[in-house]
């Protein structure tokens, strides 16, 4: 890939020399990554990477799915050993080689999960493994004390201290998880996409919350999606691109639009493959679908033969709105038609009754029977087609089916014997998604067709579903893969704060979709 | 906030090595923790050989041959029965156990003797109804698990206490054995195989009634029929299966009705080979759930859920009953029947642990 | 369980305010809705119980209540820190056999006084916890598994030891746990105070220690409880060894409660008496939640209906049905709550 940049932006600041910012201590290095690189396997992961972290600052450090945030953070939080590359920490040189070493130096990391104990309080939470002890009991005045300052520093009530965790929602649950990390003297805090399972009034809290402990010296390395947010929060962003570090700029010398070319890069979006636009009555249409606190007024419209994409960012809503329309979930507003006729699947078999299939997003969870044979993981959720009488699998049938897709989607396997569990994410996946093809369905949709999966079966994975859709299928892919939702969508809505907002036709280039999916329609006035 | 896991293999899941690279004596190993079957087989012929020597030495008490090992498999009948009910409900995932097997028996018994021996019902009438019996108990064991949400262990216990409990109290502790049923005791006893019966010692005739066909409608029902393909995929990703559209409630609440479908046929045997039927038949002692539970376990079912097969659970039992068989003739008097035990402990530990080493080393065994 | 209905239902979002008490209320509040709904239904029995049977509110009626109360209720404690590490232990009723009988035949054969007779038994029962506690902590596999087959190997055991027959002329060493009058001071028999005085006691370690708050974290989440930097294969060993302990204590008070004979049932079936006590008694088999009053309540309720059947001249066996429905309904009303809670 080329490294074209676009002589708007300005030159990327070398690691840590920024100069020219009036936020407190700055100038002052805390955390400074000089040429970090680390391979998993072939994989390089991250290439000669730099970043600089000032201390009191929010660092913000963006980049696509697989540009190697992930990477970052797990090498600086001690998860993962760097390969090469020096860490400097207040100055000196470290060696971060566990979690145990980053917690000493105060790193704190607080990931999209929260790691907490469900049943226990919200001050055991933050203390667990490193109580105040008087005699040899729990001091809770001591313990709660602190819990109560730093509730307070998150506001929170106070009274959350002696309330277990469980009974809290998942918003509280990460202001604990940040409480845990602040209460072992952070230096540096990691968020980790921390925004994407808020609610706007809930990052209003979390803002405030960061600036707050910024104020207070703590530097924060925020890691997110939604690039609109990061100039109301960031002092500077690193952008990551490819496992390289691209550069880090002062959040105000950027715009979203800008800071989304720098993500994509100067490259043109791969060459979709040229198709006719089919035309007729639409197939699946989704009527001001909405759904109590996961999404509303959802508008899309399927034709049979053609491919929509929906694109949105983690937390958007995206994944929800594929579940309602496959029975998973139950839609609490609008309407879901099926040539015309209004459907409300209660459960996926009744989806399925329809000729919906769904290809699940999470493929491990809700995908794969591991340590099952290919032809197992195929069949299921088509025994009925599949058995004499409804009762008995026809195993003859069977494996005619599974060996016949096997070529189809050019699984790479000795035979359908082959338990999924040792396979490559890519041909796993396409054993996924050869159950949702055994009985032609009139729908499909497809949520991530592609995570975690090789560039080459990538590549297959995107010309089946091509093929699927040129023999009439109606094919919705709901995805937060950029690239993808571009190169294979006849029209592409992208989905933000839970709603459809803009909708572009093939000529869109990354940068529009981009910056449309990340809050840059307000800013730019129109997005196309 | 624990979620649990919902896969078997363990987090060390490795890829099998390719074949072809490792040595003969590797595949041997491998062969024996990974295949079930294999371990399990050679353990067969390793324990009867042992027996045999010790007999040809006279170190038995009576003579270890094939019409003792024939003779010792009446024993087989039940424990082979509730272990494969074991392995349906233990398939079924999510914690899957029933420790009411044994309480099934004795109330479906006491129904059993009811039936046959008070109301003088025809016998394959008082049959079905016993069966019936058995799955309703289990259907309640199914709802509270299923529907409900009851972890399996729970139910099954409180159940267990009910069912152990009316079986004692409905006859007023009294056991029924009336003329009918001690004539029953007629399909305890041995019988010479049709055509080829002359060269090979006599069976007992609960093997065929009962035993063989439980094994093979089993057998059909596991690997055949699509509930079976259901069974395992519900148990080995319950999440992905409801993905797929199968209907995952259904399918477990039926894992417990067979379940207990298969204790009432039990329950007929028992009071057959008693000759009475007795309240306290499946309880007494440590009663009938937990050998049945180690059956499954040694016969390589997973307790996660969605690993275990037929032969394994009929091998298993083949194995402890000729273990116990031989252990019989090798100790005089009682210490016999408690170096059982202590075999039974040995082996299911032996077993759990080796499940263990094969789950870290080689992602689990089939 | 350990959720009170007082602080769980607060609404997110309000105002941050100091709140006064927050300082004072360390924990949720110490005593559970399940559990005063347990001694609601206790009081209840009593109550009902003293109405239609004359003879329930003696002395001659409730002290073998309370005694018989005891070794259940003491196994239970120490179950109820098995449970709430995410585990379960089906061979205490093996265990108990093991302890009695050794402890019973050196009785026999030669004179032992009181605190050496106990510390032979606390000595027995700590080493069969720590073989189950050793398998399930570095062996792991599953406790339920480990356990069945430990539960073959302690009865195997405890057979041997009792030979071909019975242990009889067991000297009256134990009076002091006993049913007699040197088994109590002001009326309330000694082994239920000691049950008392240690449910207290292990109350109070989980409730407010690192090491008690750590078990409530590996049911919780294991491997985030070491990630926090909780000794997990530790902890678990020693929840074992626990309850090995107070198997040996328990065993004291079955061979104080019995006649001078020990016979070679001893101690069967009790194991899943004691996991409906404790069961009943709130702890969820999920682990990470639980607490020892709920066990000590469950033991007394189980113990009461036991006693309470047989005191309204009903069949004594019809008491295991009640226990039973006594599981279903106490565990089933968790669940409907936690199901409202969710979807709250």
């Amino acid at each position: 890939m080329t490294d074209h940049e676009s002589p708007i932006l300005p030159p990327p600041a070398e690691g840590g020399t920024l100069t020219g910012h009036d936020v407190p201590d700055s100038g002052l290095a805390r955390l400074h990554l000089r040429g970090i690189s680390k391979r998993f396997g072939a994989v390089r992961a991250i290439r000669n990477a730099d970043m600089t972290v000032k201390t009191g600052q929010v660092h913000a450090l963006v980049g696509e799915n697989g540009a190697g945030k992930s990477t970052m953070i797990k090498i600086i939080s001690g998860v993962e050993a760097a390969d090469t590359g020096t860490i400097e920490f207040e100055g000196a040189p470290v060696t971060i080689a566990s979690t145990t070493d980053a917690m000493a130096l105060g790193i704190a990391t607080v990931y999209q999960e929260p790691q907490l104990f469900a049943e226990l309080t919200v001050s055991e939470n933050i203390f667990t493994g490193r109580e105040l002890r008087r005699g040899g009991r729990v001091d809770w005045a001591a313990q709660n004390a602190r819990v109560v300052e730093l509730l307070v520093l998150l506001g929170l009530p106070a009274k959350y201290a002696t309330v277990p965790v469980g009974t809290l929602s998942i918003a509280e649950q990460q202001q604990v998880s940040i409480a845990k990390a602040l209460a072992g003297n952070a230096k540096i805090l990691i968020l980790d996409e921390p925004s994407a399972i808020l609610t706007d009034a809930e990052i209003e809290i979390l803002f405030t919350v960061v600036r707050r402990l910024t104020a207070s010296g703590v530097s924060v390395i925020y890691i997110s999606h939604r690039l609109d947010e990061l100039f109301r929060i960031a002092q500077e962003v690193t952008v990551m691109r490819d496992g390289q570090t691209i550069g880090t700029y002062p959040i105000e010398e950027l715009s979203v639009r800008q800071i989304a070319e720098l993500m994509v890069g100067g490259i043109l979006s791969d060459e979709r493959p040229e198709r006719g636009i089919p035309a007729g009555d639409p197939s699946l249409v989704l009527k001001a679908l909405g759904r109590t606190g996961k999404f509303h007024d959802v508008n899309v419209e399927v034709r049979r033969g053609e491919i929509v994409g929906l694109y949105g960012l983690v937390g958007s809503g995206v994944s929800e709105i594929a579940a309602c329309i496959y029975g998973i979930d139950r839609a609490t507003s609008g309407q879901i038609l099926l040539d015309g006729k209004e459907i409300a699947p209660r459960n996926p078999g009744e989806a399925q009754k329809w000729g919906i299939a769904l290809l699940p997003a999470n493929r491990k969870l809700e995908g794969m029977f591991s340590f099952q044979s290919i032809a197992f993981n195929i069949s299921a959720g088509h025994l009925r087609l599949l058995s004499r009488f409804g009762v008995f699998v026809d195993r003859g049938r069977e494996r005619t089916v599974a060996q016949d897709l096997i070529k189809r989607l050019a699984v790479k396997t000795p035979n359908e014997r082959q338990a999924i569990g040792a396979m490559s994410g890519g041909n796993a996946q396409k054993v996924v998604l050869a159950r949702q093809l055994v009985e032609r369905p009139e729908v499909l949709v497809l949520a991530e067709p592609t995570q975690g999966v090789d560039v080459g079966a990538k590549e297959e994975i995107h010309r089946i579903i091509t093929q699927l859709a040129e023999n009439g299928t109606a094919v919705l892919v709901v995805t937060s893969d950029l690239a993808e939702a571009l190169r294979i969508s006849d029209r592409l809505l992208v989905v933000r704060g839970g709603t459809t907002t803009v909708e572009f036709g093939p000529e869109a280039t990354q940068v529009d979709v981009l910056a449309a999916a990340a809050g840059a329609v307000d800013e730019e006035g129109h997005a196309a | 906030m624990s979620t649990a896991p919902v896969t078997g293999s363990g987090p060390g899941v490795r890829p099998p090595a390719e074949p072809g690279q490792e040595s003969v004596a590797s595949r041997v190993v491998r062969a024996l923790l990974t295949q079930r079957i294999v371990l399990l087989a050679v353990l067969i012929v390793i324990v009867v050989a042992l027996f045999f020597i010790m007999d040809a030495n006279d170190y038995l008490t009576a003579p270890y041959d094939s019409d003792y090992m024939a003779a010792s498999l009446i024993n087989a009948v039940p424990l082979a029965m509730l272990g494969l009910a074991e392995l349906l409900v233990i398939l079924s995932g999510r914690g899957g156990i029933d420790l009411s097997v044994g309480a099934i028996v004795s109330l479906a018994g006491m129904v059993f003797g009811f039936a046959y021996g008070q109301w003088g019902w025809p016998l394959w009438l008082a049959i079905l109804l016993t069966a019936a019996f058995g799955g309703l108990c289990g259907a309640l064991n199914g709802f509270l698990i299923a529907y409900i949400g009851f972890p399996a262990l729970i139910a099954t216990l409180a159940t267990f206490y009910a069912f152990k409990s009316l079986a004692i109290v409905i006859n007023s502790q009294r056991p029924i054995s009336t003329k009918p049923i001690q004539e029953l005791f007629s399909i305890s006893r041995s019988v010479e195989l049709p055509l080829i019966g002359q060269q090979l010692p006599n069976v007992p005739l609960g093997i065929f009634t009962f035993l063989v066909p439980t094994v093979i409608v089993v057998w059909i029902l596991l690997a055949r029929t699509s509930y079976g393909r259901r069974l395992y995929a519900t148990g080995t990703n319950d999440i992905a299966a409801k993905w797929a559209g199968l209907p995952v409630r259904d399918t477990r609440f039926k894992a417990y009705v067979y379940a207990g479908v298969i204790s009432g046929f039990v329950a007929v045997v028992t009071v057959g080979q008693f000759a009475s039927a007795r309240p306290e038949a499946g309880v007494s002692g440590s009663g009938m759930a937990l050998p049945a539970i180690t059956i499954a376990v040694l016969g390589g079912v997973a307790i996660t859920g969605g690993i275990g097969r037929v032969a394994g659970v009929v091998l298993a039992t083949l194995l402890i009953v000729w273990l116990n068989a031989g252990i019989l003739l090798a100790f005089v008097g009682n210490a016999g029947s408690q170096y059982q035990l202590f075999a039974l402990g040995t082996v299911l530990i032996f077993a759990a642990l080796l499940n263990g080493i094969t789950n870290r080393r080689y992602g689990g065994s089939r | 369980m350990t959720m009170t209905t007082i602080e769980g239902g607060t609404p997110s979002g309000e105002p941050p305010t100091v709140a006064p008490r927050a300082r004072n209320r360390i924990l949720p509040s110490p005593v559970s809705g399940q559990e005063f709904v347990l001694l609601g239904v206790i009081a209840l029995m009593w109550i009902v119980l003293a109405f239609t049977t004359p003879a329930f509110m003696t002395a001659g009626s409730i002290q073998p209540l309370l005694v018989a109360t005891a070794p259940i209720a003491l196994i239970g404690i120490g179950m109820t820190i098995i449970i709430i590490t995410g585990g379960i232990d089906v061979s205490v009723g093996g265990a108990i056999m093991v302890c009695a009988v050794t402890t019973a035949k050196t009785l026999v054969d030669q004179s032992l006084s009181l605190p050496v007779a106990v510390l032979l038994a606390l000595f027995v029962g700590a080493v069969l916890g720590t073989i189950n506690g050793l398998l399930i902590a570095y062996g792991r596999v599953h406790a339920i598994i480990i356990t069945f087959g430990t539960a073959n190997l302690f009865q195997f055991l405890g057979l041997q030891i009792f030979g071909s027959s019975t242990v009889n002329g067991i000297p009256q060493t134990f009076a002091f746990f006993g049913r007699g009058v040197s088994g109590r001071s002001f009326g309330i028999p000694h082994a239920f105070l000691i049950t008392i005085v240690i449910g207290a006691f292990v109350w109070w370690y989980l409730r407010h220690t690192p090491g008690g708050r750590h078990f409530y974290a590996i049911g919780g989440d294991p491997h985030a409880a070491r990630l926090a930097g909780v000794r997990v294969q530790r902890r678990i060993l020693l929840a074992y060894l626990i309850t090995g302990l107070l198997v040996g204590l328990a065993s004291c008070f079955v061979i104080a409660q019995g006649t001078s004979t020990l016979d070679q049932t001893v101690g069967s079936g009790k194991e899943l008496a004691v996991i409906a006590a404790v069961v009943i008694g709130g702890t969820s088999i999920m682990g990470g939640r639980g607490s020892v009053l709920g066990t000590l309540l469950g033991a007394l309720l189980v113990q009461t209906v036991t006693s309470g059947v047989t005191q309204l001249g009903w069949s004594s066996q019809l008491s295991d049905l009640f226990v039973g429905i006594f599981i279903i309904v106490a565990v089933g009303a968790d669940l409907l709550r936690q199901r409202a809670r969710r979807s709250a």
